[in-house]
């Protein structure tokens, strides 16, 4: 019958078969089913714990450790990596703990790569990892003091899946300890830790900003200090406060609460603080200023080969506690600015204190050497091969504070 | 099919629209890394210096344009050159444009890939973007026109709100030392800003639209307030990746355009890699320079062989393009091919232009003379 047909007729049938089946073909190729990927299917990580391979193993958990392990080609078991893991439907009565219920779950790993270790670890799974929501990585001082940091990140600044915001903190202790912390308000612990130090414009005493992946590698890539928040786990208490500074990816040196706050003034980025002083007239009395808001501008100056830097600071807040009582009586405009030059006093005293931490572990933790590159190019290209051992740690920082105390409580 | 969509005219502002949309492309994504390596705080400057170039290589092609009124260059450059020169220069034309959309497909076969489905094979994503751009070229230039000029007011808009949350990052003394910087670098890096400003050799193909509509001067003004947008434009996203990331980390990032975005938090809100938004924002920008691109392809073929219809030609490109683009997966060639491309972009820019102006200048005062 096809032959009897008008060639014409023929062609035109054949042309619309060939589009017929180029559409079917492409629609099969192009379905977009190549990533799909049902969220059942996934296993979720919120947290990852990094620690050195035999760190915090008691003698009775060695048979875990030995199932946990695997058999590696090349290197050594430097790492124990740990990956916390959200269970979307929580295993009854596995997870409940008597402060509340986590439906979370953790699995361990030795080895020396990252991705190798991850790969082992999906004989510990039913289901795909996924590290799109991976809220914390926590780091423990003994796997930097190993190896240095660089070992540890490469992979998290090489994934496209791990996201820059993520917070990466470090622990003088076991960090999977921190991940198998079960939080009072019964959420998995990586979210718990995120959260906290997202407050960090509100906690003076974390550091916060610089901390997640994206900082960690603009400052590699700046040839820049680390900074990390600090976590530390004793029993059933968690608690985060002060920071570690690294610089080359070896760890310089912990820094306490007070000089992460008064770095924080340097760098501008406080946005609520409590200020304490004592009370002049009553020794062993407190005084607190609340900071609500502050500007801070710090400018290096170059007079012939010397380099100094000059900090204006002006901050505005209320007294928030006076155990002084009556000595004080804040309504009268001389009481208030003798309060201001307090306030401002024991800013710059915080301030000195943390310049002078910095300065002694010999690390430019703040932006001194930004501030003169960025300003003074000619005199940064001078001293920036011997900045952080020579310069640094010698240059003059003249403080300069103005405080305006707009309230002073509702009860006086 | 009958051919509704036959454009025979379109007004000077539709042009500058065309080259605006056809030069911010996907390059805007691919080049600012190269830029920022050679250039340091001075890219900025560098894509200053790039946008005056290549205004004054428009000019100059306008100016040709002008002589030549009712054809387009593929027509007139056999005068100018001869038989055999004028193919070359021709095919050096088309090689400009083929090159530049390989370069484009397999760039964003590769981001997309790794940054949204890393699954999928670069090929597949290459293929389902190659036939949707090919739908559009195998349509008349009155549906495209119409397309630039939507794309042109929407997926513009949108892309550059997602591109401007990375402010909230910008951190402005990352931008210092303006002063002092590399000249050298800078105007080096200018001319290398080709691969940015490429695609508005367009108007030579444009040009026979366009040309009873205005006077010289207005078309050189029109298309220099194109040209303006496009600096405005490609200054921002440079200055917003120094300011963001700064010249180190950039140098240090497969795409720093698309990663400045990456650590964004928009506060109070549940939105979360914003990456994967700009990516989204990014694609329909692709699209229409690809389409435009694909279609003055098979426009060149089309009246170089003297045929009535760009189709078959574009149809005919479409495997070649394919091969082209999957073959160009390699970082290394791809550098080189993209290195190629800027040296060819600027031979016909700043040699084959001037030559053609010259030679018509030339033929113009014979063809006087000999009348006298």
């Amino acid at each position: 019958m096809l032959i009897d047909m008008d060639p014409l007729v023929l062609g035109k049938w054949c042309k619309r078969g060939i589009g017929c089946a180029l559409i079917v073909i492409i629609s099969i190729c192009l379905g977009g089913c190549w990533d799909r990927e049902e969220l059942q299917e996934r296993r979720f990580v919120l947290a990852i714990a990094i620690d050195k391979a035999e760190e915090g193993v008691r003698p009775d958990q060695e048979k875990i450790t030995q199932v946990e392990n695997f058999y590696q080609p090349h290197g050594n078991k430097l790492y124990r990596l740990s990956l916390q893991l959200l269970q979307l439907a929580p295993s009854q009565g596995s997870e409940s703990g008597q402060r509340g219920k986590t439906s979370t779950s953790l699995i361990s790993t030795t080895g020396q790569s990252m991705t190798e270790m991850l790969q082992d670890m999906l004989g510990q799974s039913d289901k795909d990892l996924w590290f799109e929501h991976v809220q914390t990585v926590v780091i423990s001082e003994e796997a930097i003091r190993q190896g240095g940091l660089q070992p540890i990140t490469d992979y998290l600044l090489r994934s496209q899946h791990i996201r820059w915001l993520t917070k990466v903190l470090i622990t003088s202790g076991e960090a999977r300890a921190i991940l198998e912390y079960k939080p009072p308000s019964g959420e998995p612990s990586g979210m718990f830790i995120a959260d906290s130090l997202d407050m960090y414009r509100k906690n003076p005493h974390v550091p916060g900003w610089h901390t997640d992946v994206g900082s960690i590698a603009e400052s590699h890539d700046n040839k820049q200090r680390v900074l990390m928040a600090r976590i530390e786990l004793a029993d059933d208490i968690i608690k985060l406060g002060g920071m570690a500074i690294l610089k080359d990816g070896k760890l310089i040196g912990y820094v306490d609460e007070y000089a992460t706050q008064g770095g924080k003034f340097l760098s501008g980025i406080e946005k609520s603080a409590i200020i304490t002083f004592e009370c002049p007239d009553s020794p062993g009395k407190i005084t607190a200023f609340e900071l609500f808001s502050h500007e801070t501008s710090l400018t290096p100056r170059v007079e012939g080969d010397n380099i100094y830097y000059i900090l204006d600071i002006k901050m505005r807040g209320n007294i928030g506690e006076m155990q002084c009582g009556i000595e004080h009586h804040v309504v009268e405009d001389h009481q208030l600015h003798k309060l201001e030059e307090l306030v401002a006093e024991a800013v710059k005293k915080n301030i000195l204190y943390s310049f002078h931490t910095y300065q002694n572990l010999k690390v430019d933790a703040s932006v001194f050497g930004q501030k003169l590159q960025a300003y003074e190019p000619l005199m940064w290209e001078k001293v920036k091969d011997r900045w952080d051992d020579e310069v640094f740690p010698t240059i003059p920082l003249i403080v300069s504070v103005n405080v305006v105390i707009e309230n002073v409580g509702a009860h006086k | 099919m009958a051919n509704l969509e036959a454009k025979s005219y379109m007004s000077t502002w539709q042009l500058a629209i065309v080259i605006f949309v056809t030069c911010v492309g996907a390059q805007v994504m691919l080049t600012p890394r190269s830029l920022i390596t050679k250039a340091e705080h001075g890219a900025g400057l560098s894509v200053i210096v790039g946008g005056v170039l290549f205004y004054s290589a428009v000019c100059m092609m306008l100016k040709l344009a002008k002589e030549y009124p009712d054809e387009t260059f593929v027509e007139y450059a056999p005068r100018l050159f001869g038989k055999a020169g004028g193919s070359i220069v021709v095919f050096l034309f088309n090689l400009l444009f083929f090159f530049q959309v390989i370069q484009i497909f397999s760039g964003v076969g590769k981001i997309i890939t790794f940054y949204m489905f890393d699954q999928t094979p670069p090929e597949v994503v290459i293929l389902a973007l190659l036939v949707v751009c090919a739908y559009c070229a195998l349509q008349d230039w009155g549906t495209i026109l119409r397309l630039q000029q939507f794309m042109f007011l929407i997926a513009y808009s949108i892309l550059i709100m997602v591109w401007m949350s990375s402010i909230l990052n910008f951190q402005p003394e990352n931008l210092l030392p303006l002063w002092p910087v590399n000249i050298k670098a800078v105007i080096s890096s200018g001319f290398s800003t080709w691969n940015m400003y490429s695609g508005y050799e367009c108007v030579l193909l444009l040009m026979p639209l366009v040309y009873r509509q205005a006077s010289l001067n207005s078309l050189i003004a029109i298309i220099g307030g194109s040209f303006g947008c496009l600096t405005i434009i490609f200054l921002m996203i440079t200055v917003i990746i120094i300011g963001v990331l700064t010249v180190e980390a950039a140098k240090n990032l497969l795409y720093p355009a698309l990663i400045v975005i990456r650590s964004v938090e928009l506060p109070g809100t549940f939105i979360e890699r914003l990456e994967n938004y700009l990516l989204l924002a990014w694609i329909p920008v692709v699209f229409d320079t690809l389409a435009a691109m694909m279609y003055f392809m098979g426009e060149i073929c089309m009246r170089y062989w003297r045929h009535a219809d760009h189709r078959p030609w574009v149809l005919f490109l479409l495997p070649i393009i394919y091969i082209s683009s999957v073959f160009l997966d390699n970082q290394q060639l791809y550098d080189r091919v993209s290195m190629f491309t800027t040296w060819i972009g600027l031979l016909f820019s700043f040699g084959v232009i001037p030559a053609s102006l010259v030679l018509s200048w030339r033929q113009k005062r014979k063809a006087g003379t000999s009348c006298d």
